[in-house]
């Protein structure tokens, strides 16, 4: 196969393809399980292979894939021919930053093949998770196990051959619970890092999903018979498994370089930040330092190299609250220098992915994180906090379509007050404008406070892909926010 | 192909029937084609062609499931998927319900809404389109994006319990152009989708876009005070609320499990206006109907809401297994909606326009990035985006910047509503997360809704 996917690429480039790659996808298996009230209701397994290849001609990209690898000299002419009807209406010829060519493997941290795991193991976890979460005043159960397993191999024209065999586990454990007023409220635990170095069975721990079990049923009780969240400006403090959502969605979905330079325009939007911004804009307080680090010990958005064949870095975006970098790609990079008429970046941050073998590249989020900063613990924060809300899990969120305002609810909220967290609040909400909010960053907790969230279904582009990426976040503060709106 | 589709799933079958499994097969294959703008450059070219394989199979209360991409002469891949499964179901563990396998009367063959000409449109057929859509529109800061999307969906399905097939065959276009100024950031859309290649028409388009591209070159743009308006939704908006309602609301299988705002008690209750009429009705063709679901039930008029009565709630094969219902035939991808005009004489954005009108009205055809913020409450939020105006009572316009609303669908479609436009659209949903699925509901083309509040106003786009 792969002497054959040469001599394709080969043959494109000789009729005058200046760049021609292919991801060949030996294999893709999924596994879900979903346990409802009891119930395994999904139970469920995938498995697929393919190739999709891109050609670039006279600057513009033609790409094609196919399961079927009976014809794999048609699946290439196809991309060709794709290419050479886009280079008809080429505005900036497209060109890809320069890199080294890299021959290598990268396989994800894990120990226990969760694919290897009986069938009847995954159940009987399940259930005990279910057990543990069927307590009076609960009304619904949701228990799921995804895992992932595939291999990529990635070679290009430009002398790449990369290897990468990669795991995935992702687990979630929700309940939803009925008020007086017959009014429906969620709680879930979502499986991070948690300390964990290794993503395979064994990062399913038991006394992990005990604790938190126990703790989502008590926070449970205290929500429903809670009084509704206060509408006002106070101080919000934002615990990590909330915090990864906002930086989620307000600084890395802002900071991709693609939708900066107007590539998503046509569906999921733009971006506030400009090209000019980049070393001067004010993004967020001097606390706030963030980065695109690709290099963290197991998380998702830790893959060892892109789709464009670039080893993953760590990369500051903002530095003491001044918008240094941007999640960025060979293509993009080229561009974003080219009209800016300077060097704004020095070479691609790595971080293009597809994802799945019939779907092309893209600049996606790898970990976006906040550096853990100063400010101390949990309670330190609280204990320097006059009026606030504290918040912890999402439950709904919507953003500006330039990412310039945002809308939160979350699934719990504890008034602060003089120093010290008072009751709960139902339906705790809170909005604001990106850069004032950013801008109003008034506490970094230090790294007792900072978590690794898992994200496994990030959607972007057209058709749309779904991305698995990590957040490193500490627990921060931000003063005068609207809430409960 | 649609021979050799039923001939390899009634292979799987018998296969399977030897072996005495029970299983249920579903076979999905799309080639589908994006041609991408962005920058006024086609940013991206391509297209996929795929075949998906979905077996369930059951075990007196079990269940379990297995997807391959495969393709049509592996039989063996497939036929090893159906050994899969049937050895995963033995592990797998009992449902508290028995999930139901349904039996097909007869066979049913659906091809009506396939035309192979627009399935297969050429490459310089979709480029010209998109140069004839935006002709003469774009300059130095404006720029083009947009998507024209077309291709051919294909499913079929077959159980053990029969040997009937259900086959359906779909093609769809869907365009959306997109003009955005660079510099300041403002973008307007007009979107197009076509069943048949005839109906396709960049001119129309060309003439939506130029009357929004107009007004927001020479109109002054300004931040819209916070406060109550009477608001005017075009059709994406209300199609993107309708959506909402279609998964918290009417749905018998959220309301169970505590995710809608529409009790059981609700059945026979006034929920909104009088004026709000809603149908899930296969009849209209322009929804990509699916005139039986894949249980085999046959699906006719479907009424939801009569006059903003609640008529009832629709229960999938899944959901009224384990809820002891019965199915109402909405085992589907998608629902045909519909939701009646009123009485407005006002068909087009030129006439709304040019409506006389006593107090201002915030006009917003698009709704982004909408979420669920209560579904007891049915509570959504979103902010406006594309071309979004401000008429007012002068009868000068206004371009607002951006502006958030967080209300509730009871409010919505409630006693707020003042009216529906008596002229229909169509409009295309099919924007899938996954798997090509075309889709569109008929709606009035504006609908105004009076005294909703203004959360947030940006202060520029
Ligand atoms: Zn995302």
């Amino acid at each position: 196969m792969l002497e054959q996917i040469k001599k394709n690429i080969e043959r494109i480039k000789s009729k005058g393809a200046t760049y021609v790659d292919t991801r060949w996808y030996p294999y893709e298996e999924k596994n879900s399980l979903v346990m409802w009230n009891g119930n395994l209701k999904n139970n469920e397994f995938s498995r697929e292979s393919g190739v999709g290849i891109r050609v670039l001609y006279k600057g513009a990209w033609g790409f094609s894939a196919s399961s079927d690898l009976s014809d794999l000299d048609a699946i290439y002419d196809k991309a060709y021919d794709n290419a050479k009807v886009a280079a008809e209406r080429v505005t900036f010829p497209v060109r890809l930053a320069e890199k080294d060519a890299i021959i290598a493997t990268f396989d994800s941290p894990n120990k226990i093949n969760p694919f290897e795991v009986p069938l009847s193991d995954k159940v009987a976890f399940m259930k005990e998770v279910d057990d543990m979460l069927n307590k009076p005043g609960i009304a619904q159960r949701i228990a799921s196990l995804d895992f992932v397993k595939k291999q990529i191999v990635l070679v290009d024209s430009e002398g790449t051959e990369i290897e990468k065999n990669i795991t995935e586990v992702f687990s979630q454990m929700q309940i939803l619970g009925l008020d007086e007023a017959g009014e429906s409220h969620t709680r879930k635990f979502t499986l991070g890092r948690e300390g964990m170095m290794t993503r395979g069975w064994e990062s399913i721990r038991k006394d992990l999903f005990a604790e938190n079990a126990e703790r989502i049923v008590s926070e449970m009780g205290e929500i429903l018979v809670a009084d509704p969240c206060p509408k006002d400006n106070r101080s919000v403090i934002i615990l990590p498994d909330m915090m990864y959502l906002q930086t989620h969605e307000t600084i890395g979905h802002a900071l991709e370089l693609d939708r900066i330079l107007g590539y998503e325009l046509a569906y999921a939007g733009g971006s506030f930040v400009t090209l000019d911004d980049f070393g001067s804009l004010q993004y967020g307080s001097p606390k706030l330092n963030a980065r695109a680090d690709a290099t963290l010990e197991n998380s998702p958005g830790s893959f060892g190299y892109d789709d464009d064949g670039i080893e993953c870095s760590n990369n500051m975006l903002i530095d003491k609250g001044v918008l240094v970098g941007a999640i960025t790609g060979r293509q993009m990079v080229e561009e974003a220098n080219a009209k800016s008429g300077k060097q704004i970046f020095k070479e691609s941050g790595g971080t293009n992915r597809a994802t799945s073998f019939y779907r092309v590249p893209i600049e996606r989020m790898t970990n976006i994180n906040i550096d853990p900063g100063d400010d101390g613990t949990l309670d330190d924060i609280v204990a320097n906090t006059e009026k606030g809300l504290l918040v912890s899990g999402e439950k709904s969120w919507s953003i500006g379509s330039n990412r310039e305002q945002f809308h939160f609810a979350t699934e719990s909220g504890w008034l602060v007050e003089d120093g010290e967290v008072k009751g709960m609040v139902k339906n705790p909400t809170y909005k604001g404008d990106t850069l004032k909010f950013w801008n109003s960053l008034s506490a970094v907790g230090d790294k007792s406070t900072w978590k690794v969230a898992y994200i496994d279904n990030c959607g972007k582009g057209q058709p749309n892909q779904v991305m698995q990426l990590g957040h490193g976040v500490p627990v921060c503060r931000f003063d005068d926010v609207t809430i409960g709106e | 192909m649609k021979e050799k589709i039923i001939q390899t799933l009634r292979e799987l079958r018998n296969y399977a029937v030897e072996k005495n499994y029970e299983v249920a097969i579903f076979y999905q294959e799309e080639d589908s084609y994006l041609m991408r703008f962005a920058n006024s450059a086609i940013s991206l070219n391509t297209n996929e062609k795929l075949i998906r394989l979905y077996i369930d199979a059951f075990s007196g209360n079990k269940k379990a499931s297995y997807t391959l991409i495969t393709d049509i002469n592996k039989i063996d891949e497939m036929k090893q998927g159906v050994d899969t499964v049937a050895e995963m179901v033995e592990h797998s563990q009992p449902l508290s319900y028995t999930p139901t396998i349904p039996v097909f009367k007869g066979d049913f063959i659906d091809e009506e809404g396939f035309d192979a000409d627009l399935a297969y449109i050429s490459n310089a057929e979709r480029l010209k389109f998109f140069n004839d859509a935006s002709e003469g529109m774009e300059t130095e800061d404006i720029k083009l994006s947009g998507i024209f999307s077309n291709g051919c969906n294909t499913l079929a399905t077959i159980n053990t319990k029969t040997d009937h097939v259900l086959y359906f065959k779909l093609s769809d276009a869907q365009a959306t152009v997109v003009l955005s100024h660079l510099k300041l950031k403002w973008e307007v859309s007009a979107e197009q989708s076509a069943q048949k290649k005839f109906e396709l028409d960049p001119n129309k388009l060309n003439k939506d876009l130029s009357f929004l591209l107009d007004r927001y070159q020479n109109d002054e743009p300004q931040q819209v005070p916070l406060g109550e308006y009477d608001i005017v939704f075009g059709p994406a908006a209300t199609a993107d609320m309708l959506s909402m309602m279609g998964w918290i609301g009417y749905s018998g299988g959220s309301m169970k499990r505590g995710f809608s705002f529409i009790g059981e008690d609700k059945v026979g209750e006034k929920v909104f206006s009088d004026k709000f009429n809603l149908y899930d009705d296969p009849s209209r063709l322009e929804t990509f109907p699916f005139k039986q679901d894949y249980s085999g039930i046959e699906r006719k008029e479907f009424p939801l809401f009569v006059k903003g009565v609640f008529q009832k709630f629709v229960w999938s094969q899944d959901d009224a297994d384990e809820f002891g219902q019965e199915p109402t035939g909405h085992e589907v991808m998608h629902r045909s909606i519909v939701l009646k005009t009123g009485d407005k004489d006002v068909g087009t954005l030129e006439e709304l326009v040019n409506m006389p009108r006593e107090k201002d009205i915030l006009y917003i055809p698009f709704l982004h990035y909408m979420n669920i913020v209560n579904p007891s409450k049915g509570v959504l939020t979103a902010s406006s985006r594309f071309g979004a105006l401000l008429l007012k009572k002068d009868g000068s316009v206004v371009i607002p910047y951006n502006v958030r609303l967080t209300q509730s669908l009871l409010d919505l479609f409630g006693e707020k509503v003042a009216w529906l436009s008596k002229h229909e659209t169509i409009f295309n949903t099919s924007m899938s997360y996954g798997i090509r699925n075309p889709t569109a509901l008929v709606l009035p083309t504006f609908i105004k809704v009076d005294g909703l509040e203004i959360s947030h106003s940006n202060t520029s786009y």
